[in-house]
């Protein structure tokens, strides 16, 4: 039964780190046309395995997760050139008619929304049958 | 003292395996995107090593009457060629989501085997 409950947690854990993946892709596309505006990168680290790294974190990573469950790691910024616009009207374009604009490439960043959505419904499949296979064990007792 | 019937208990190990397997694809899952993560996976369930080398099936050959290691179970497939993502990542999920039916599948079998034994239990004793 312990494993079953270490499973939910690590389902859990798997399913908020993707919703918070996409929650960036969702800040990358709403500000695909804000000028100078840098994509936000996030990756996903091991707990257990980070907490070697964090150092002070403790055996049981910070937070008391689980073992082996999933968090995003933090938040960089893409250093890839901004687009070049030319648009003599705008308010920041320089003496040559261009400005900044964003570094986002909206085909990429749907493609990333569909791989989190696809490892989110990955673990919520996992975490329901979990879910069912505890529930089982609890209809033996009550029998 | 009341000994659990081996047939109980046997079902029992095959649910706590089930258990175990599944914690370990939960941790492959929840890591399909995680850089440099490898899967692990369990040994198959092996009930002869549990009960001891008597308890394993006799046979006059080897692949008659499906004796383990005659025809090579699914489950024992070679593991998959190290095929990586860019970052580094193992995780398949579409092989992840098969060996959770497996695991569902096992752990089903094992409540059906325990939950008729306390059956056959409840009979003996008239109730």
């Amino acid at each position: 039964m312990g494993d079953l409950s270490d499973a939910l947690a690590v389902s859990a854990s798997g399913m908020a780190a993707q919703a918070a993946r996409i929650r960036h892709v969702a800040e990358n596309v709403a500000n695909a046309d804000t000028p100078g505006y840098r994509r936000k990168l996030v990756s996903f680290e091991t707990e257990g395995q980070a907490a070697g790294m964090a150092g002070m974190a403790g055996m049981a990573g910070a937070g008391g997760a689980v073992a082996g469950a999933v968090r995003p790691g933090p938040v960089r910024l893409d250093d890839a050139p901004l687009a070049r616009i030319f648009d003599p009207g705008h308010p920041l374009a320089d003496e040559t008619g261009y400005y900044d604009g964003s570094n986002i490439d909206l085909v990429v960043e749907i493609a990333d929304a569909r791989e989190a959505n696809r490892g989110y419904e990955a673990n919520l499949k996992l975490f329901d049958q979990t879910r069912q296979m505890q529930q089982g064990l609890i209809e033996l007792i009550r029998r | 003292m009341f000994d659990l019937p081996a047939v109980m208990a046997l079902a029992m190990s095959r649910s706590a395996h089930a258990g175990d397997r599944q914690a370990l694809i939960a941790v492959n899952i929840a890591n399909a995107d995680t850089p440099g993560y490898v899967p692990r996976d369990l040994a198959p369930f092996d009930p002869d090593a549990l009960a001891g080398p008597e308890a394993a099936m006799r046979a006059t050959r080897p692949g008659h009457i499906l004796a383990p290691g005659g025809i090579a179970p699914a489950a024992a497939a070679r593991p998959m060629p190290d095929e990586r993502a860019p970052n580094g990542n193992a995780v398949s999920l579409e092989a992840q989501m098969a060996k959770a039916a497996e695991v569902r599948r096992g752990h089903d079998l094992a409540m059906a085997v325990y939950s008729a034994s306390a059956g056959i239990l409840r009979g003996v004793i008239g109730r």
